[in-house]
Formats: C-alpha cells, structure tokens, sequence
C-alpha cells in the first residue's frame, strides 16, 4: 500500500518528466540546418535541400540560356569536333546526359568516392561547351 | 534582323502545365526517392546514391537489361523492313487504298491489356486456335506457359502483329508525298526496281522512317501491359521485361529508393539511345 502510493506520487513527476524532454530519448536531436535532412517532412513529394538545388541548378541553367537566346538570337550554332551542329541548349543537353552517364558508370564500375567523376563531369561540361 | 512576333508562345502554356504535372513533377518526385529510404507513412531517410550502385552492380538489373535490349532489338529488325516492304506494296491510288489503311490501322485501335488477354487466349495450348493448331494438329510442342522459347516468340509476334501498322502508315504518308514526276524520271533512265526503291523512296521515306524507329524504340523499350498480361514475366523471369522488374520492385516489394535509382537508369538509357537515333539519322540534313 505504501508503496502503491509512493508510485502514485511519482505519475505527475513522470509525466512532467515527459513534457520536459525526456520522451524524447532515443530520437536525433534537432541539429539545425542538414543537406540531407527532409525539408517539409508531412510533403510527399520528399525534397531535400540538396535535390532541391540540383533541380534549381538545371532551372538556373536553363533559365540563363533563355536570357542568352533573348540578347543573343540563334543559339550560337556552329559545327564542333564531334561533327555534331549544336546550339546552346545542345551542349547544356549533352553535358548533362554526359554527366549522368559518367557518374553511373564511376557507380557502377569502381564506387564510392565521388570526386573523381565530379571532376571528370566538370570537365566534360567545360569541353561540351568549348569545343562541341 | 526582321522581328518576330513570340506571342504565339504562349499557346503552348496550357500543355507546359499540363507537361508540368504529369511529368515533371512526377519526376522530380523519382529524384527524390532515388536517394532516400522510405518504410511508408510518409517518412524518408537519406541514402544519397547507394540505391544507385546497387543497382548498377545487381545480376539481377543486367538481366532485364539485356532482355529488354534483345526485345527492343528483335522487334525494330523485324518491324521496320516488314513494314516498308508492306508500305511499298500497298496501293497507291483506288477503291483498294481505304480498305489496305483501315485494315492496317485496326491492331493499333485495340488497347494494350485487350491485346494482351487476345493473344493470350489465342495461344492457350487447348482452346486458344493457334495454340491448338501448333499443338494438335502440327504437333509441335508450343506452350508460352512453360517454354521461355515459344514464350518470347509469342510477345515478339504479338508486338509485331500490334505495331508494324505504325511503320506501314507512316512509310505509306512518305511514300505517296513522292511526286509522279520522279518516278517517270526514274523509267526514263531505265532504273531499276532497286535504284528506285534505294534512291528515291529510301530517301523521300527517310524523315517518317527516323520517326517510326524512335517512336518505336521508346514503345518497346517502355514496354509494360501486353507482356504483363500475357505471361506476366514468366515463365520464370525469362519475359521480365525493365518495366515488369521495376513495377516488381517498386509495388510488389515497395523498395521506392531502388525502384526510383532503377526508373532513372531507364530513364538515362532511354534518353541517350534517342538522341542517338535523332542525332544520327538528321545530321546530313542540316549540312
């Protein structure tokens, strides 16, 4: 009975224990702002802050060459080294698709550190828009 | 510089939007479960690109890889000549001409999932008449429920009878765009049948023709209801096709990270071997 009570009294001090934070042992802590975090958890279309920028960097992108097209007309065409005739929007098109394609062969055939094909896709996009 | 009026582009905005949500948005989705694991409920943990190492090293992708290619592969080389020689012996002029186009254009009226189910009755080997016919009558073994052979014969004729009707009305739109006058040219010099075929309607047929095998790689290369219906991917998984796999991992074992690394791949494939094509086959026209 004694005891009974004793537990009785200590319901309230569990439940302000609760409120004050300790139900949510167990669980990561709030560390601000993360790349990888969800960025509107209850969205379903599931952003991250990184997805997001890859998609504002492409909308960027092409968001430039709209602007270029309207000061410069004719999407400066001209025959590269791979015989190919391509406009602005070409090269942007070529350097991405490239892009993908040498990071999943990098995936696919060596692993996990991504740096080097980081560096291969830059300069593949510096080549596309220089010389193709 | 004469200038132009671009006011007509805005016409294009409504199906902009409409592109926008039934494609866009979908996609950018698949972006963002291709690096994250979900167990449901709407909650997602990052992964960056692991999903999409697993699924380049996985047997089990290179296989409906290379099922897929060979299907793609076997289709175009039959579909493509089958339907110019068609095209070239239709007629050109006449009570005949209506009857040849409705008669070419019925397989592609009927939906997908209703070609499917047809074949697959057609070939059951007790009732279906052509499965009891090679069964019963010619005595040969033919069972696409068993026998990954007659199973991929079985799709491989079923797209054929499907989709060559395609490349027939768009080489038959090329081919009666040639003016007589070229023809006569040709019988003046005396060409043969060949240099007739090989330089002028090749060449007249050459536009509609790119078109054709684009729009026919992306069909079959994003093939998905009629194999499913027919035999599902089996027997085994010797008909599981890219799509049937990935709509397997995506629903059957809910594995939204990998199916999503997975459809980008597609994706990726998809996008390079029709620029490929496109680039190609209109390089020579632009010089």
């Amino acid at each position: 009975m004694r005891l009974l009570t004793f537990l009785l009294t200590l319901m309230p001090l569990a439940a302000t224990a609760q409120t004050a934070g300790w139900g949510n042992l167990g669980q990561t802590e709030d560390k601000g702002f993360s790349w990888t975090a969800p960025l509107w958890p209850s969205f379903w279309m599931a952003w991250t802050p990184a997805t997001l920028l890859v998609f504002i960097g492409i909308f960027t992108a092409m968001g430039i060459l709209t602007v270029l097209e309207i000061r410069r007309p004719g999407g400066d065409e001209r025959q590269g080294v791979l015989g190919l005739t391509t406009t602005r929007g070409d090269r942007l098109f070529i350097t991405l698709l490239g892009t993908s394609y040498i990071f999943m062969a990098w995936l696919g055939l060596i692993g996990m550190p991504l740096w080097w094909p980081l560096a291969i896709s830059i300069g593949w996009g510096v080549f596309c828009f220089w010389k193709v | 510089m004469r200038k132009v009026n671009q006011k007509a582009w805005f016409f294009v905005l409504p199906v902009l939007i409409l592109v926008a949500f039934n494609a866009l948005v979908p996609m950018m989705t698949v972006v963002n479960y291709s690096v994250q694991e979900t167990f449901g409920n709407n909650q997602f943990f990052w992964h960056g690109l692991g999903w999409f190492q697993d699924i380049l090293r996985s047997e089990r992708f290179h296989a409906a890889l290379g099922r897929q290619f060979l299907f793609t592969f076997l289709i175009l080389i039959i579909e493509v000549p089958l339907g110019v020689i068609i095209a070239l012996s239709m007629p050109r002029k006449g009570f005949w001409v209506p009857v040849c186009l409705v008669t070419m254009a019925l397989p592609m009226l009927i939906p997908w999932n209703v070609v499917g189910a047809m074949w697959n009755i057609f070939t059951l080997p007790d009732i279906g008449l052509l499965g009891y016919f090679m069964n019963h009558v010619l005595g040969i073994d033919y069972n696409m429920t068993r026998s990954p052979l007659a199973a991929w014969v079985t799709i491989i004729t079923m797209d054929v009878w499907h989709w060559t009707s395609l490349v027939v009305l768009l080489c038959y739109a090329g081919l009666v765009s040639i003016p007589d006058a070229y023809y006569q040219a040709a019988k003046i010099d005396g060409a043969s049948n060949w240099a007739v075929f090989r330089y002028i309607q090749l060449p007249k047929m050459k536009q509609v023709l790119t078109i054709a095998v684009l729009l026919r790689f992306m069909d079959s290369f994003n093939i998905y209801t009629e194999p499913f219906v027919l035999t599902g991917g089996g027997p085994g998984n010797s008909t599981t096709l890219l799509s049937i796999d990935l709509v397997k991992i995506a629903l059957g074992q809910f594995d939204l990270g990998p199916a999503a690394a997975m459809s980008l791949i597609y994706f990726a494939i998809t996008l390079f071997v029709s620029w490929l094509f496109y680039t190609l086959m209109t390089r020579h026209d632009v010089k």
